[in-house]
C-alpha cells in the first residue's frame, strides 16, 4: 500500500478509535475504557497489526497535535467562566498551584535520581504532572522529549485517577477545594475529569488549578531549570 | 437539520479565529524575541478580550469548548510515538511506573493537605469579609 494511502488510514483510524472509545465510556464507566487508555491502545495495535512505519503514521495526524496550541488558547474560555470562584479564593487556588507545581516537579526530580534511567527519560519526567499541551511545551527546557514526556503525562493521568479516591480516604481530605486542587494539580485532564464525577464544583477547582499550574510550569520552566 | 450545520460552521469559524490568534502571538513573539510561548500570550490575549467585553463569550464559546472537549485526541498521536522507545521502555519500564506512582501520590497528598488548610482560612476570611460588608449596607 501506497505511502499516502496508510498515512490517511492511521489519521481515520486515530479519529475513529477515539470516538469509539468515548462512546463507549458513555455506557459503560469502567477505567479501561476511558478515551485516555483505550484510544491509544487500540491506535497502537492498528499500527502494530497493519504493520506501518511510524513516518507514515505522522504525516497527517500530526495535524492534530498541532491543535493542542489552540487548545492551550481556548482555557481563556473557562479561566473567564470561572471568575467568581477565582475572585473568591484566589489564595487557595494560588497555593494550590504553587504546592501542586512544587511537589510535581521536585518529586520526579527526586525519584530519577534515587532510580538510575538515562537522562532523556529523567529529563521527559520531571513537567509530567501538567497537562499535555504544556508539558510537552515545557518538556524542551529541561532536556526532555516531547512525545517521550507525552506519554508520561498519560500515566500520571490515568494513576491519579485510580488512586485519588483511595489516598483522599486514607488522609481525610473531605473539602471539596482541597479535592479538586490536588486533582487537578497532580494528574491534570483526567484528575480534573475524575474530579467532576465526584463534583461540579471539584471540576472546577480542578480545571482551574490544571490551566494555572500548566501555565506556571511553561513560563517558570526556563528558570526551573537552571537550577536543577 | 440547519441548525445542525449552523453549529457546525459556527464552530469552525470560532476555530479558525483561535488558530488564527495562535498565529499572529507566535509572529509577535518571534519578533519581539519574548520569553513566552505564543499559545500562552495568546491565552492571556483572549482571556483580555473576554474580561473588558471586547469581544461576547458565545464569539469562541463552541469552538472553545470544542478543543478543550476534545483534547485528548490530539495527544493520542504523540502517545504512539512509544513504540520507537519500545528498548527503553522494556528495559526501564519497572522504574518508570514506581516514579510516577510515587510522584503522584507525593503531589496528590501533599496539593490536598496544603488546600485543605489554606482554604479553610480562606473560607473563615470570607466569611467575616462578607458579614463586614453587610455591616456597613447597615450603617
Amino acid at each position: 500500500m501506497s505511502d499516502t494511502a496508510l498515512a490517511i488510514m492511521s489519521l481515520l483510524a486515530t479519529i475513529g478509535f477515539y470516538y469509539l472509545s468515548k462512546w463507549a465510556y458513555l455506557y459503560k464507566k469502567v477505567f479501561w475504557l476511558a478515551p485516555i487508555l483505550a484510544a491509544p491502545f487500540a491506535v497502537i495495535i492498528f499500527v502494530l497489526a497493519m504493520d506501518i512505519p511510524l513516518d507514515s503514521y505522522f504525516k497527517y495526524t500530526h495535524f492534530l497535535v498541532m491543535m493542542l496550541g489552540p487548545a492551550t488558547i481556548a482555557f481563556a474560555l473557562p479561566i473567564y467562566q470561572q471568575r467568581k470562584i477565582i475572585s473568591r479564593y484566589p489564595i487557595t487556588l494560588t497555593l494550590g498551584m504553587i504546592t501542586g507545581l512544587t511537589l510535581g516537579l521536585l518529586s520526579s526530580w527526586i525519584l530519577v535520581q534515587l532510580f538510575p534511567m538515562p537522562d532523556e527519560l529523567a529529563n521527559s519526567m520531571l513537567t509530567r504532572s501538567v497537562s499535555t499541551p504544556f508539558a510537552m511545551q515545557a518538556t524542551v527546557k529541561f532536556g526532555g522529549i516531547p512525545d517521550l514526556t507525552a506519554m508520561l503525562v498519560l500515566m500520571t493521568g490515568v494513576i491519579g485517577m485510580v488512586i485519588c479516591e483511595p489516598v483522599f480516604k486514607m488522609i481525610g481530605v473531605k473539602t471539596s477545594l482541597a479535592k479538586g486542587a490536588a486533582l487537578g494539580a497532580a494528574s491534570h485532564g483526567s484528575g480534573t475529569a475524575k474530579a467532576y464525577e465526584i463534583g461540579q464544583e471539584e471540576g472546577v477547582i480542578a480545571s482551574l488549578t490544571m490551566i494555572f499550574t500548566g501555565v506556571a510550569m511553561v513560563l517558570g520552566a526556563p528558570l526551573f531549570a537552571t537550577f536543577l | 437539520m440547519t441548525s445542525k450545520i449552523n453549529s457546525v460552521l459556527r464552530c469552525l469559524v470560532q476555530l479558525a479565529a483561535i488558530c488564527g490568534l495562535l498565529l499572529l502571538c507566535n509572529w509577535l513573539v518571534g519578533i519581539v524575541n519574548f520569553p513566552v510561548p505564543g499559545s500562552i500570550l495568546g491565552l492571556a490575549i483572549l482571556v483580555i478580550l473576554l474580561a473588558t467585553k471586547v469581544i461576547p463569550e458565545s464569539a469562541i464559546k463552541t469552538g472553545a469548548n470544542w478543543l478543550i472537549g476534545e483534547l485528548l485526541l490530539f495527544f493520542v498521536p504523540p502517545v504512539i510515538s512509544v513504540l520507537k522507545y519500545q528498548v527503553l521502555l522494556r528495559q526501564d519500564g519497572l522504574t518508570i511506573v514506581a516514579t510516577v506512582i510515587i510522584g503522584t501520590v507525593i503531589a496528590l497528598v501533599g496539593t490536598a493537605w496544603v488546600v485543605d488548610k489554606v482554604f479553610k482560612l480562606e473560607k473563615q476570611l470570607n466569611q467575616r469579609l462578607d458579614r463586614l460588608i453587610k455591616g456597613a449596607a447597615h450603617v
